[in-house]
């Protein structure tokens, strides 16, 4: 047990005193959803791994977790795309580039890219859950030949919610991507795959000795795709998800996040689902 | 370690000598059946004979309400709040209080440090008392003895009325450092201070129990009667969980961004965006709490993350009895461990 006695008081932080960080570039991308570019004050790069998420702050209305959408580099910059879903969502919408927002972290465990090397990956996303993935995309695409195939799953409820168009069709155009999209509903000019995501699982051919997969979606879909996942003879450990909480602080003092005795902030988001399988509270 | 014999009658006193050091936080009495820790004004006030506090020292630490950060909206600049160390004595403390303490510097420094916690922490002394057990408090079954002196500086053992003080640490002895009410006297051993709740079983056999109690149909019992209102989060002296939100000024120039303690019996408290409620029953939230106290952190550090204070108990206003809920899950186990047993 970690006792008084042994912490020394230069070891303490002030663990949530926001960053301001200036927003770049932004851009309403569906009826939902806002993307922004944000650079960090001294234009340090934010040091994230894919899969990790920021607290994002407005003064006066509060702080909510959001995903990091772009993958590490190093050139100050970071991109954030968030659903206006409420009270705080709501307010981000009004940004635009010059404002300034807060920001806390990068905090919690992302995808372990060193096991992900020289595999194939899956990627299934699920709506939002395109975003926190789509840092994992661009960086297997920043560093192709680290990794095997890479195959995306993507649904959408319809075509208008698709997220990233323009980089969709960027991901279609190469060879080296093997991309399938479906929405649950389609409209007059949707030609392609109609149904829920796991209606494109039994059609992938993949090779169980290499292949990872990545979800994130809705917390219904998890339960749907590993079942259909496991019906490919993957195994559990080489699934990996990443769950939203509500992650109030970020730094593993406020609760609100904890999966059974888990804190989703710091052994999260990104778990492999071996290890997160016996938590009832999971999905 | 070093034992002095203390009148009573000199026991204010001492505080007023503690008082050199820094201020002194001890129980007073508040209405006609209440107590409350509180900032020392006159000594002769502070109450000796208590059961518990209403809230637990833990206010002291990790304030009910907090600011975290000050902002300005005309230009978005932020401060951090600064946290003075100050020198303070909290006096009179039961073990059950001091061993709360010891596990809420755990979990607020292990991993992350959190500096308004630690800031508060560093100067602090603490002054212990026994006391005699009432019908709620249970301490002894989850491994705290009345005289457990683990953690203070000083500790005051009711002999026949007056007190047998015992110096154990260096501050505390620098503490009663030049205080001449004091004599010195063997240690006495006081019978007869007996717990009249207890527990069935150890607490080192509660892991097994709650390793086989997750579907347990005691949850559903209890959560027929829980009105979900957090009380029992709300007077738990090891809780930690704390909600965030910004609060701005009626010029709407400046506010403050501020925690306050939260509960996960509340319904909201497991929601997340787009409405998911991954807690959404009472059944949920009240195994969540026992789970807490009983298996999750326990699992990791090997000690219960209840302290037997009994706040949770007597401060429930559907009269749910914590001890209760663990005999049930207890005789729950042992039936099912019978039933094996016949079946084989």
């Amino acid at each position: 047990m970690k006792r008084f006695e042994d912490v020394k008081l230069d070891e303490a932080q002030d663990l949530y005193f926001p960053t301001m960080c200036k927003v770049t570039q932004a851009k309403q991308i569906t009826d939902m959803e806002k993307w922004y570019e944000l650079e960090m004050p001294e234009g340090q790069d934010l040091g994230h791994s894919p899969g990790q998420f920021v607290e994002v702050s407005a003064f006066g209305i509060g702080e909510a977790p959001i995903s990091i959408s772009s993958a590490p580099h190093n050139n100050g910059r970071f991109e954030l795309c968030i659903r206006q879903v409420g009270v705080l969502t709501n307010v981000l919408k009004k940004y635009e580039a010059g404002d300034s927002l807060g920001i806390r972290g990068p905090y919690g465990k992302g995808f372990p890219i060193e096991k992900l090397l020289g595999k194939d990956i899956l990627i299934i996303a699920g709506g939002i859950g395109l975003v926190p993935l789509r840092s994992l995309i661009n960086y297997v695409l920043d560093n192709r030949t680290d990794f095997g195939r890479l195959i995306i799953l993507y649904g959408a409820k319809t075509p208008n919610e698709l997220l990233f168009k323009e980089e969709i069709a960027e991901w279609i155009a190469r060879d080296d991507v093997e991309f399938h999209v479906t929405v649950d509903q389609g409209d007059e000019n949707w030609t392609g795959n109609t149904g829920v995501i796991t209606t494109l699982i039994p059609g992938l051919d993949l090779n169980l000795n290499t292949t990872i997969a990545a979800i994130t979606g809705p917390p219904i879909m998890y339960k749907f795709v590993i079942m259909s996942l496991k019906s490919k003879q993957l195994a559990d450990d080489q699934i990996y998800v990443s769950l939203e909480r509500r992650m109030k602080c970020g730094v593993g003092k406020c609760g609100h996040c904890q999966i059974n005795g888990v804190y989703c902030c710091q052994e999260g988001p990104v778990f492999n689902y071996a290890d997160i399988k016996p938590l009832e509270e999971a999905f | 370690m070093e034992c002095f014999s203390l009148l009573r009658t000199d026991v204010p006193a001492l505080i007023d000598h503690l008082g050199a050091f820094g201020e002194v936080v001890a129980p007073h009495a508040k209405g006609d059946v209440s107590y409350s820790f509180e900032t020392v004004g006159d000594s002769s006030l502070v109450v000796l004979d208590y059961n518990r506090t209403l809230l637990p020292l833990k206010k002291e630490f990790l304030p009910p309400v907090e600011k975290l950060v000050s902002f300005s909206l005309n230009d978005l600049t932020s401060t951090p709040v600064e946290i003075p160390i100050e020198p303070k004595v909290y006096f009179a403390i039961h073990s059950y209080e001091m061993q709360s303490i010891l596990r809420l510097d755990h979990s607020m420094l292990s991993g992350n440090v959190e500096s308004n916690y630690l800031k508060r922490r560093t100067k602090s002394r603490f002054v212990g008392i026994s006391f005699t057990p009432d019908e709620f408090h249970f301490s002894e079954s989850v491994g705290i003895a009345i005289e457990d002196m683990e953690g203070f500086d000083l500790f005051l053992n009711e002999v026949d009325g007056d007190y047998q003080l015992y110096v154990l640490t260096e501050n505390g002895r620098l503490l009663i450092h030049g205080f001449n009410k004091l004599k010195t006297a063997e240690p006495e051993i006081v019978e007869g201070r007996e717990f009249k709740t207890k527990i069935r079983y150890h607490y080192n056999r509660l892991p097994r129990v709650f390793q086989y109690a997750y579907h347990s149909d005691v949850w559903a019992e209890v959560a027929s009667r829980c009105v979900s209102c957090g009380a029992c989060n709300l007077t738990c002296p090891t809780c930690f969980c704390f909600d965030v939100n910004d609060e701005v000024t009626i010029t709407a120039e400046d506010g403050k961004r501020q925690r306050s303690w939260d509960s996960c019996m509340l319904s909201t408290f497991a929601e997340v965006a787009g409405g998911e409620n991954f807690r959404e029953n009472t059944i949920n939230r009240t195994r969540h709490r026992l789970y807490r106290k009983f298996k999750y952190i326990t699992d990791e550090e090997g000690l219960p993350w209840c302290v037997g204070c009994g706040r949770c108990t007597a401060f429930c206003p559907a009269g749910i009895s914590l001890p209760e809920i663990v005999n049930d899950l207890i005789h729950e186990d042992e039936q099912a461990q019978l039933h094996q047993r016949v079946s084989v």
